[in-house]
Formats: C-alpha cells, structure tokens, sequence
C-alpha cells in the first residue's frame, strides 16, 4: 500500500473512534432531551381554571374567592354554548322523527366532545369519575380537545386494497342551518375565556396525592416508595457488603473457599434482574413468608440482593485503596487487627465506599423488574413506615412502566409519565454526580 | 511472663495490645478467633445467597419438566399457557432473546471497541475525563427509563419516519467506509504493476469501484427509504435500544484490556514504521483480544438479562420472525415473559403455568452463569499471560 493511503486510513481510524464517541454523546443527548424537556411539563405548565378548582376543592389550595371569581366568569363566557344546546334540543324535541333521528348520533357525541373540554354541564348531575368531574386542567390538552370539538374522525376505506385512511371533518357541516351551527366558531374564537389559561408552577407535583388513576394530582406514594424500597435495600446491603468486603480484604485466606466466594459474588453480579424478582417471589414470600404477600420488605431484600455485589467490590476496592502504611502504623502502635481495621482503615476508605453505596442506591431506585413480583403496585395510597412490613406499594420505576403501557388512557397523562420519568432519572443522576464529584475528591487527596 | 508475652507480641503482625495479663490476652484471642468467624459467617451467607437462587428458581422449575417434559419447551413455538389444552413452547423466545441480543451486540460491539481504542489510545487525557462521566450516565440511567423513551419517542419515530432515519443512517455509515475500501482496494490492486503503468491503471481502478460503489450505495439507501416499517415496536427498535444500554460495558471493559497491553508492545510496532491504525489493529488489539472477547460476553449477558426495554418495546408477539433475520417484526423474549405473563400465573402457584416460567428463568440463570464463569476465565487467562 502507499504511503499516503496508510496515512489516510490511519486518520479514518482515529476518526472513527471520534464519531463512535461522538455517537455515544448524542445518544445521551436525545435519551435526555425528551424527558427533560417533556418532564419539566408536569411542573411548569399552562393551567386552565380547571386546574385551579381541582387545587381548591381536593387540596384548599389558592384563594378561594379568586377562584371563584375566576370559575363565576368563566362560566359566563360557556354560557352560549349551553343555551344553543338546549335550544337545539327544544326544537329536536317538538320536531319530527326523522330530524331527531338524523342529529341524535352527531349531536350527542358533540356534547360528549364538549364534556370532555368544559366538564360537565350546569345543569348536570355530577359524574361519578373524578375524570368526567372537572374540564381539562392543561392548556396543551384543552387544544387537543377542543380539536375534537371542531372535528370529527372519519375512515376513508374507498381503496379497498389498503388500510382506512383518517380524514378530519368539521364538526360544522353536520349542523348547518341549525341553532348550533354558530357553537363551534363560538368555542374556537373564545375558549380562552372559558378556560382562563395562565402560566402555572405546580411544584407540590412532586408531594401531592394522585387523584383518579394519575389524571391529577401528583406522584408523592411512588416517590416516597422509591424511597422505602432503596433505604430498605440499603439497609440490608450496606452492612453484609461492607461485613464482606472487611472480610475478603484483611482476613480471608487465600483457599479455596475463598475462592469460592468470589466466584458467587461475581455470579451474583451476573444474575439477570428479572430473575432476581422471581427468586424473591419464590424465596422470600412463598418459602420464608417475610409478609404475607407482596411488601415493601420483601421488595428491599430483593433489591439488596441485587445490590450487594456493587456494594462489596466498591467496599472492597476503597480498602485495598488505603496505603498499607497506615494499617501497619496502627498495627505497631499495638493496634489488634479489628481495632486497625475500625479506626484507621475504614475512616480512610470511608469515602470511597460512599461512593459505592452511592452508585447501588441509584440502580435500587431504578430498578424495576426485582419489585413486579415482590414490591410494586399500580395504584397505592402513601405507605406509614410500619405498614412497609406487610404492604405493597407503588414505586416511580414501576408506575412509569404501568402508565405507559398498561393504564387505560395511556395517551391522556403523558406529562404524568414524562413526570415520573424526569424525577427517577434526575434521582439517579444526582445520585452518581454525587458519585463522581466523591471520587474526584479521592483522587485529588490521593495526589496531594 | 509478662515482659516475654509483650516481646512477642510487638513482632507478631495482629498483636494484642501491649502489657496485659495473661488471662486478659486469652479473652481478646478468643474474641479475634470469634469475631473473625462471624464475619466469615456473615460473608459466606451473603454470597452464597446466589446458590440460594439456584436452589430456589430450580425448586420451581424442576414440577414443569417433570410434568410436562423437555421436548415441547424447547422445540415447539407454540405458546398458549391459558388454553384449555395449554401448550408451552418457549422456542420463540429463546429466538427472540436471541435475534435482540444478536442486533445489540451489532450495535454495541463496533461502537464500543472504537470508542474503547479512541480513549485508550487517540484522545488526550483531559477529553478522556470528559468522556468517562458519559459512559457512567449511560450506564446509571435505568432501565425503564429506556424502556420508556423507547416505547413512545422511539417506536413512534420509526412507524413514521423508520425508512428515511434508516436510508440516512445506511449513507452515514455506507459513504466513508465504502469511499476506504474503493482506495485501499485500488492500492492493492495496482501494487504489483510497474512504476510507469500505476498511476494510470490506479486512476482507472478509483473510477470503476467509485462508480460501483456508488451505484451499489445509492440503490441501498433508495430502497432503505422507501421501505415502511409497519410497527415501531420492533426487534429493531429493540436492539438499538439495548445496544446504547450495552455500550458502557462494552467500553469500560475493553479499554481495561487494551490498557493492560504495555506500552512496550505498542512502542515496538511504532518502530518497525506502523502507523498508529496499524500498530493497534495488528498488535494491540489482537494482545487484548481476549479482554475484548469479555467485553463482548459481558454485553451479551446485559442484553439477554434485561428486561423492561424489551418488554416494553419489542412488541411481544410469540413468534419467530420470517425469514428468521427480519428484525422489523415483533419478537418477544424469554424476560419480557416471565415479567408479563406472571401476572396472570401468579393466582394458581403450583400449575405448569406458574412454573413454565421458573424454567425460563432456570435458562436465563444457567446461560448468564456460564457467560459470568466463562468471561472471568478469559480475563484470568488473559492477565496470566500478559503477566507473564
């Protein structure tokens, strides 16, 4: 080969390392943007009026008379649309067969379309669902309804050969020459008034109780979840790893058991998560009974199974780390071993294996397929620390997975989901800055 | 007595404190021997807690087989636990697990490797630094959190828009590799020609395969374009997603290996006249093949063990796709399974359904056992004789 094309194809080599890293760095930029971007709508978003009865009547949040003020005016502003309504209506009634027949479908998924946008009417009975209880509380979400109010879905299937193909049809050109025909330029031109959108920050998101399967309110039982279930792995982790870990480091002969144990913490470490969540199911609540059925207690200890092989080489790695200077001063100062180990060794691998506890409690509070079977419900009230002994809970990992796939209107709560999924992500990312910054800190007192 | 016991006792290593009774440094004996037998205790119940597992998953596995056999889990795809007359063959997730894992790797193993060497080797140490956090975030990020971004960013990106992503990520890929391989194949075919016929035939040579090559580049990326992926949640989708998931891995491990080939090795090549390309494809990477290769086996094992992605986002259809590479289909795989279909074995604990899927698991635990023994084996091996 020629000089030249060995120049050039080592510079295509260095370049694609460069684009695989670059890859890597985008990767990360388009896996985050979205749930930041998305997430951060569940906070800081643009409430309609709904949004702040909800606040008012479920959480006395807000000043009542303003609300009501706000409520009275927005009423005024629907008022139309009612009175056209039951007009139309008046006139079906005392009208022939034949015209009731042929608006009876459209009229009423019209008034179905604007429940859904207003809530319900004045003169209504008051729903069971909390749901059909209120308007939409989001801007975002009043447009995709308001939408639905104007037009209508339609199926094309003229092409026989190939699937229905969706056509939007104004809503207006069923309704002409009728009492209703002016409803909907009405709604578009003034849904403002009747919503009375305004920039909202709703921080208590994070602390709230949710309402009617995740339509409002907030995620506070899968965070507090979350949080019993990786303090409770922690809890069982943290002594056996460090227990462990002391052990392989000052006291464990090199034999064969020895050996042995190694090699069933790096089995451990390889154990598919899934399979860990059965083994809880079949160990912990079928065998031992730890609770009666699934409990927060039973989920940590899968979780600290999980855990602890991050935790011991962590632990393990921190002391070795600890110059041997140091122990053999303690030892000739007439220090025993286990005393060394307590007042001169682990303080100095202190922060090291902080960093390790650091880095298993972000994956205990990611993981979601050890808690299926063992910890995790869909919907739960907020758990008392002693009721974590016997119940299950629902948990931000599992919920995130539960709203997205298996809740019954997936696509009416995603900023619920894009919440849920912000607040895991940005726990665990703090969690392993704090991580970095540790070690950073080590390295930097290594040096010196 | 005394003095004698404390002379010896300042020389021994794990000494008592100096100038006790003799009765007094019997106590702290006995105290040292108990209290090294509890952490013994406590260390070997902790990690023997894995033979629990096996234990355990077995127990629960070992009803199915007798009650149902071997042959029809493992040979048939026919999957219908709640029929009346139920039929268990898992055959189609282990293909699934396998055709997922298989694209991961795909997408893992080249990226990773590079972005490996490019660390190890090109990048100075301050990027490195930069670089590092990125590979954890990576790693920490979790899994439903994939999952999630998979299941409504992703799949839906890919019914809509899968041809054109796809047609553009062929070119970007197709355009520089295929542009290397026309020159150094033109090299190569000139070499042996004299020195005054070279230049013209090598002229000739670059014209004929660039023109191929571009024929050959534009009639893939047209039909990439057109092609309409049906649905988003996908073999595809899949493995894209658990090949990003696998990168950290991939990477961390593999740089490990290449940094362990010394320097020596490296400053050789470069002195025979290799420039860095060469001295690390022909030299360093076959020294640390063997890292590499448990890089790559540590990755696989992420892949197949993971499971909300794929649950999430492969479409779950208990299916072997046709033909058997057809990565836009629906699969589903042995995790995505147990994790969906124990939900509804959960109520009868005892039927060949609740334990069907502790035989999925008992498969899941064994490979990820001999993958775990296996890569440690290689990376021991490799240490020996790179030790040595």
């Amino acid at each position: 080969m020629r000089l030249q094309t060995r120049k050039v194809l080592d510079r295509a080599f260095a370049g694609s390392g460069i684009m695989a890293i670059a890859l890597m760095v985008l990767a990360l930029v388009i896996l985050l943007a979205p749930m930041f971007v998305r997430g951060a709508g569940a906070i800081f978003f643009t409430g309609t009026v709904e949004h702040r009865r909800i606040m008012l009547e479920k959480f006395e949040r807000g000043d009542r008379a303003a609300v009501e003020a706000e409520d009275r005016a927005a009423r005024t502003a629907r008022e139309p649309v009612y009175r056209d309504l039951a007009a139309f209506e008046k006139s079906l009634a005392e009208g022939d067969a034949a015209t009731r027949r042929k608006y009876g479908k459209p009229l009423h998924d019209l008034k179905k379309a604007i429940h859904t946008l207003l809530g319900p009417a004045p003169d209504e009975v008051r729903p069971m669902l909390m749901r059909d209880q209120y308007g939409q509380a989001r801007w975002d979400r009043a447009q995709v309804k308001l939408a639905q109010v104007l037009y209508r879905e339609d199926w094309d299937y003229s092409d026989p050969t190939r699937a229905g193909i969706k056509r939007l049809k104004p809503r207006a050109a069923d309704f002409v020459g009728t009492p209703i025909e002016g409803l909907f330029s009405y709604v578009e031109r003034n849904l403002d008034k009747m919503l009375l959108p305004r920039r909202t920050v709703y921080w208590q998101f994070l602390t709230d109780d949710s309402y009617d399967s995740h339509f409002f309110g907030g995620i506070w039982p899968e965070l507090l979840g979350t949080f019993y279930l990786t303090v409770g792995a922690l809890l069982f982790a943290v002594p056996m790893g460090l227990i462990a870990a002391i052990y392989l480091t000052e006291y464990a002969p090199d034999n064969r058991w020895t050996r042995l144990l190694r090699t069933c913490i790096s089995t451990l470490a390889g154990v598919p998560s899934i399979v860990f969540g059965l083994f809880g199911l079949a160990f912990f609540i079928n065998t031992i009974h730890v609770s009666e059925s699934k409990s927060v207690l039973a989920g940590s200890m899968t979780l600290a199974l999980m855990v602890l092989p991050t935790v011991i080489r962590a632990a393990e790695e921190a002391i070795r780390a600890v110059p041997a200077t140091f122990k053999e001063a303690a030892l000739s100062l007439g220090a025993g071993r286990w005393h060394a180990v307590r007042s001169v060794i682990l303080p100095a691998a202190l922060p090291g294996i902080l960093t390790g506890i650091v880095i298993s409690m972000g994956r205990a509070a990611g993981e979601t397929a050890p808690i299926i079977f063992t910890a995790a419900v869909s919907v739960g009230k907020p758990l008392a620390l002693w009721q974590t002994l016997t119940q299950a809970t629902p948990a931000l990992s599992w919920n995130i997975f539960n709203l997205a796939t298996e809740h019954e209107a997936v696509d009416e709560i995603r900023h619920v989901q894009y919440g849920m999924v912000l607040v895991l992500v940005s726990l665990v990312l703090i969690l392993n800055l704090a991580a970095i910054v540790l070690r950073a800190r080590i390295a930097r007192r290594m040096r010196a | 007595m005394e003095a004698s016991g404390a002379t010896t006792g300042v020389t021994r290593r794990d000494a008592p404190s100096l100038l006790l009774s003799h009765r007094a440094r019997r106590r702290q004996r006995i105290a040292e021997t108990l209290g090294r037998g509890l952490l013994l205790a406590v260390t070997s119940f902790s990690t023997l807690a894995v033979l629990f597992i096996f234990v355990y998953i077995a127990r629960d596995a070992i009803p199915y087989f007798r009650q149902e056999g071997f042959r029809e889990f493992f040979t048939s795809t026919r999957w219908y636990p709640s029929a009346k007359q139920p039929e268990f063959g898992a055959l189609a997730m282990f293909v699934g697990s396998g055709l997922v894992t298989l694209g991961a790797i795909l997408v893992a193993v080249p990226l990773g490797v590079s972005a490996a060497i490019c660390l190890s080797d090109v990048l100075p140490f301050s990027v490195r630094q930069v670089v590092k956090p990125v590979i954890e975030i990576l790693a920490a990020i979790p899994s439903v959190a994939y999952g999630f971004f998979a299941l409504v960013v992703f799949a839906p990106l890919l019914q809509e828009r899968g041809g054109p992503i796809l047609a553009v990520a062929a070119g970007a890929v197709g355009v520089p590799v295929a542009g290397l391989a026309v020159i150094v194949a033109a090299d190569l075919l000139t070499d042996r020609l004299p020195d005054r016929a070279r230049r013209r035939a090598r002229a000739l040579a670059l014209a004929v395969l660039g023109t191929g090559a571009c024929v050959v580049l534009v009639l893939a990326v047209r039909s990439l374009y057109g092609l309409v992926i049906p649905s988003g949640t996908n073999a595809l989708n899949v493995s894209i997603i658990l090949g990003i998931m696998a990168l950290p891995t991939v990477v961390s491990v593999s740089e490990d290996a290449l940094q362990a080939v010394g320097r020596d090795l490296r400053e050789g090549s470069y002195a025979l006249g290799a420039t860095r390309a060469e001295t690390l494809v022909r030299t360093v990477l076959p020294a640390a093949s063997s890292g590499i290769l448990a890089a790559v086996i540590l990755g696989v094992m992420r892949a197949v063990g993971e499971t909300m992605v794929v649950w999430m986002a492969s479409g779950n259809a208990s299916q072997i796709p046709r033909p058997w590479y057809n990565i836009l289909q629906p699969v589903r795989t042995l995790t995505a399974t147990i994790a969906g279909d124990m939900g509804e074995a959960d109520q009868v604990t005892g039927s060949a359904r609740f334990h069907v899927l502790f035989a999925m698991a008992l498969a899941l635990l064994l490979f990820s056992f001999l993958c775990n023994t296996s890569s440690e084996w290689i990376i021991r091996r490799a240490r020996k004789k790179v030790g040595g």
